[in-house]
């Protein structure tokens, strides 16, 4: 949308880069001014964002600051995600930067609408615009009240503003206290079942598309035998392109029966890679070390220790499983392509399907739908699938994964190995800390979230490599974060058992940063960590964790009976700075420590010989109702600190915090990652 | 085959051995109730026959003809949402919101059966459904206050049936 047709639409318009960068931080390379928010002519407030809602509450969010700063309702604000032809461009929903980005520079635009639309009233009334204020979508003054809604004040202009630079991140107002303020702008659509996501999107004239999967990865494909497929009534035609083939028939039902129908011969590759052979083929294969922390000598600090400390922590592939299956419906119209689909990031999608395709961003529009669940997925895979399949059958065509291909071709969590060697003397003073990561994938990058080391240790070094990835890698919650968590916060509990310490004792004397002191205080103290009663099965763990800018401590209680674990309580105590919307901070953490706990405890995926095992929930636990414990969330409502990131931070310290639970319970060693398995 | 869902009768030429949940969403046009598994291992596809629950994806569409099926579509009294609906969205019971229909639906079964369920009950009674967001802390407390609420004087003023 450029500037010049909205304004024939819109009676005001603000621009500016679409997303707030901190002081210092360099602007975003792309991040180019752009329209961020509209009034029309009926007075209806519009916001414009690439970014994607996939459940974790940024379109309330991003309608809330805006209310709140227009003082109107959040109901009102029509809030325009992730359509590549209607938004700024934006990297990506990633990294829990949602609010602290973008939602920022949207309250910006509101505050600089807000400022035009006091001045009109302000002229118009030949008062001052100090008297003028905002009131349920109109402007008001004086006494008897003068007041003008926002379509009166902006009525036959057409005027354009830069957000300007004394307009700051923060907001002088103070938000309305209404009980009803937390019910998300997106409620109704989701418990009617109006929602459309890509799973339920169609378009007229649609045919259903399945790819024809080789049975191990890399295998080539020989030849298809569509002799039978053909007879299935509503088959429509095959797609062959390469390795690429897929079946496209009338309805989803023929296109599967047509799938089913096929017969192909495949020629395997020879691949010996499995589950139970990643941690030596991660070591094995580890790319170059990258330094991350490096301080004092490691041979001094271990000379100093009175005991030392050997851990391997390892963490298996896990699966992201969100419950929406991946799903696509691609359309082609005189080489120009349009796509529907849930992504993380409708302009690197966009990229990404121009590349493979050999056609130009300009040519490819993006639409995002609703979407269920991310924690790092959706992966261009299915919409590139869709756009071959519909460019050979010359109809829109939708293609929607089944769970097993959603678990065999969407993308998982690296695994990792990690080492670590510590030096302690018998006060409870860490003196070395030698830290040596291996995730998989080639990109150490990716390893880094996390690993270095929050607590005072004059002699450390933290290095981390990538490594092979036998199975095709993607981005998770708090990617790399969370394992480098589980590795450390383990580690420091069995270094406070050597020392028969309290863990929490232990942390606190190597501990100087005011920020995860605070936080581990408070979390100890709901807890009730220091009058914890140990009793027979049962244990207590905790740990601290920093990610995405914002700190966070757990403390949980276990009960481990007949070789399975329960989680029964979690205290988190958790400080992401200035908070727009407190309950949706609550929901994020409490969803995090949920699923933490099923990669603590359960989850693996398991794979031979280039074939993945784990195909369905019967083969993959993830956690459910019964499973869940009693989670108590304290908010450190710190404005003083920038607002930081809320959607992954809870899962950083979970892993640990349940294992040194089970450990305390079991005295166990646990240095891997599910723990109930271990205890069979 | 003679279908009635959310009241409606429906007379449909599919294959008997198809899936419910493949019936509603591609020939009925019902995308409320989801596909997340295909296996009856997940729950996002729900739906309610006769009252009780049944997961669509692995019921053949001959087993619900002749019987009464509701969806999410069909549980709001017009513009009125049932007090599940009601209680998951003053609760922020859903994150993605894919998994909600199902919930729902499985909730409103479980209060039908059983109007004061202790906190055991809820857990145990929704333990067939996945929510991968991890909203489950919310989903309990709706389905609670929805017990409540649906015990309050306010609907024991609606005529009884």
């Amino acid at each position: 949308m450029s500037a010049t047709t909205s304004a024939q639409k819109y009676t005001l318009t603000v621009t500016g880069p679409p997303r707030w960068t901190l002081p210092g931080e360099p602007p975003e390379v792309g991040g180019d001014p752009a329209v961020l928010l509209t009034i029309d002519r009926s007075g209806q407030v519009s916001v414009y964002s690439g970014k994607v809602e996939y459940g974790q509450g940024i379109r309330h969010g991003f309608a809330l600051t805006v209310a709140d700063e227009l003082s109107i309702s959040p109901a009102d604000v029509d809030v325009v995600l992730a359509d590549t032809a209607r938004v700024p461009w934006d990297r990506g929903t990633t990294g829990s930067a949602s609010m602290r980005t973008v939602g920022v520079q949207l309250r910006r635009a509101a505050a600089t609408a807000r400022r035009v639309l006091i001045d009109l009233a302000a002229d118009r009334w030949g008062v001052k615009a100090a008297d003028v204020e905002l009131v349920d979508g109109a402007a008001r003054a004086g006494s008897p009240a003068l007041t003008l809604d926002f379509a009166a004040l902006l009525d036959g202009l057409s005027l354009q503003r830069d957000i300007p630079d004394d307009i700051g991140p923060g907001t002088e107002l103070a938000p309305a206290e209404d009980a009803t303020r937390a019910r998300r702008v997106d409620a109704l659509e989701k418990v009617t079942g109006r929602a459309r996501y890509s799973q339920d999107f169609v378009v007229p004239g649609m045919l259903h598309g399945k790819v024809i999967r080789p049975p191990t990865y890399g295998a080539k494909l020989v030849d298809i035998d569509t002799a039978r497929a053909e007879r299935v009534p509503g088959f429509v035609a095959l797609v062959r392109d390469g390795d690429f083939a897929g079946v496209v028939a009338e309805t989803e039902h023929a296109a599967t029966y047509s799938l089913e129908s096929v017969r192909v011969r495949w020629e395997e590759s020879r691949d010996d890679a499995s589950d139970w052979s990643l941690p030596s083929l991660l070591q094995e294969h580890a790319g170059e070390a990258v330094v991350l922390q490096e301080s004092g000598s490691l041979d001094e600090g271990m000379g100093e220790a009175d005991g030392v400390l050997d851990g391997t922590y390892f963490a298996p592939y896990i699966s992201n499983a969100q419950m929406e299956p991946s799903a696509a419906v691609a359309s082609w119209e005189d080489g120009k392509l349009s796509v529907w689909c849930g992504n993380r990031g409708p302009f690197s999608e966009r990229a990404q399907l121009a590349g493979a395709l050999g056609i130009s961003e300009g040519d490819v529009h993006v639409m995002t739908l609703a979407v269920g669940g991310s924690f790092g997925t959706k992966t261009p895979t299915v919409s590139l699938e869709a756009a071959r399949l519909a460019r050979h059958a010359g109809r829109p065509v939708k293609v929607a994964y089944t769970r097993s291909e959603e678990f065999i071709w969407s993308t998982v969590r690296p695994a990792a190995l990690i080492e670590i060697k510590s030096g302690f003397t018998s006060g409870g003073k860490i003196t070395a800390w030698d830290y040596r990561a291996f995730h998989a994938g080639e990109n150490a990058f990716r390893g880094r979230r996390g690993a270095m080391t929050p607590y005072d240790v004059p002699h450390t070094r933290v290095a981390v490599a990538g490594s092979v990835s036998p199975l095709q890698h993607g981005s998770y919650r708090s990617l790399g974060g969370a394992v480098n968590h589980f590795a450390r916060e383990t580690h420091m509990d069995r270094m406070a058992r050597r020392l028969e310490m309290d863990p929490a004792e232990f942390r606190l004397r190597n501990l100087s940063h005011p920020r995860y002191r605070r936080v581990l205080e408070a979390a100890m103290d709901r807890f009730g960590w220091s009058t914890r009663k140990r009793r027979d099965g049962v244990g207590f763990g905790l740990a601290v964790g920093f990610d995405a800018g914002s700190y966070v401590a757990e403390c949980v209680e276990v009960e481990v009976r007949d070789q399975q674990v329960q989680v029964r309580r979690v205290t988190a105590a958790f400080d992401c700075g200035a908070i727009v919307n407190p309950d949706g901070v609550r929901n994020q953490v409490e969803g995090s420590i949920v699923m933490g706990i099923g990669s603590a405890l359960w989850e693996a995926v398991e794979f031979d010989g280039g074939r993945v095992l784990t195909t369905g929930f019967n083969r993959y636990r993830v956690p459910r109702v019964m499973d869940t414990p009693e989670i108590e969330v304290v908010l450190i409502e710190d404005d003083s600190n920038p607002a930081t990131g809320a959607g992954e931070p809870g899962i950083v310290p979970i892993a640990a915090a349940v294992a040194n639970a089970v450990a305390d319970a079991t005295g166990l060693v646990i240095e891997q990652l599910p723990i109930e398995p271990q205890l069979r | 085959m003679d279908l009635t869902v959310n009241g409606d009768l429906h007379s449909l030429q599919v294959d008997r051995e198809r899936s419910l949940l493949s019936v509603l969403r591609s020939e009925l046009d019902l995308t409320g109730t989801k596909y997340g598994c295909g296996e009856g291992n997940c729950g996002a596809c729900t739906v309610l026959i006769d009252g009780e629950p049944a997961q669509s994806c692995i019921t053949p569409v001959s087993a619900a003809a002749g019987r009464s099926v509701t969806t999410v579509e069909g549980l709001a009294a017009g513009d009125e949402l049932n007090p599940v609906q009601q209680a998951f969205i003053a609760h922020s019971a859903f994150q993605c919101g894919y998994c909600t229909p199902g919930f729902i639906i499985s909730a409103t079964a479980l209060l039908a059966r059983n109007s004061h369920p202790s906190e055991a009950e809820v857990r145990s009674g929704l333990n067939g459904n996945i929510c991968r967001c991890g909203a489950y802390v919310r989903i309990i407390r709706a389905v609670r206050s929805a017990a409540t609420a649906m015990a309050s004087p306010a609907s024991a003023r609606e005529p009884a049936e």
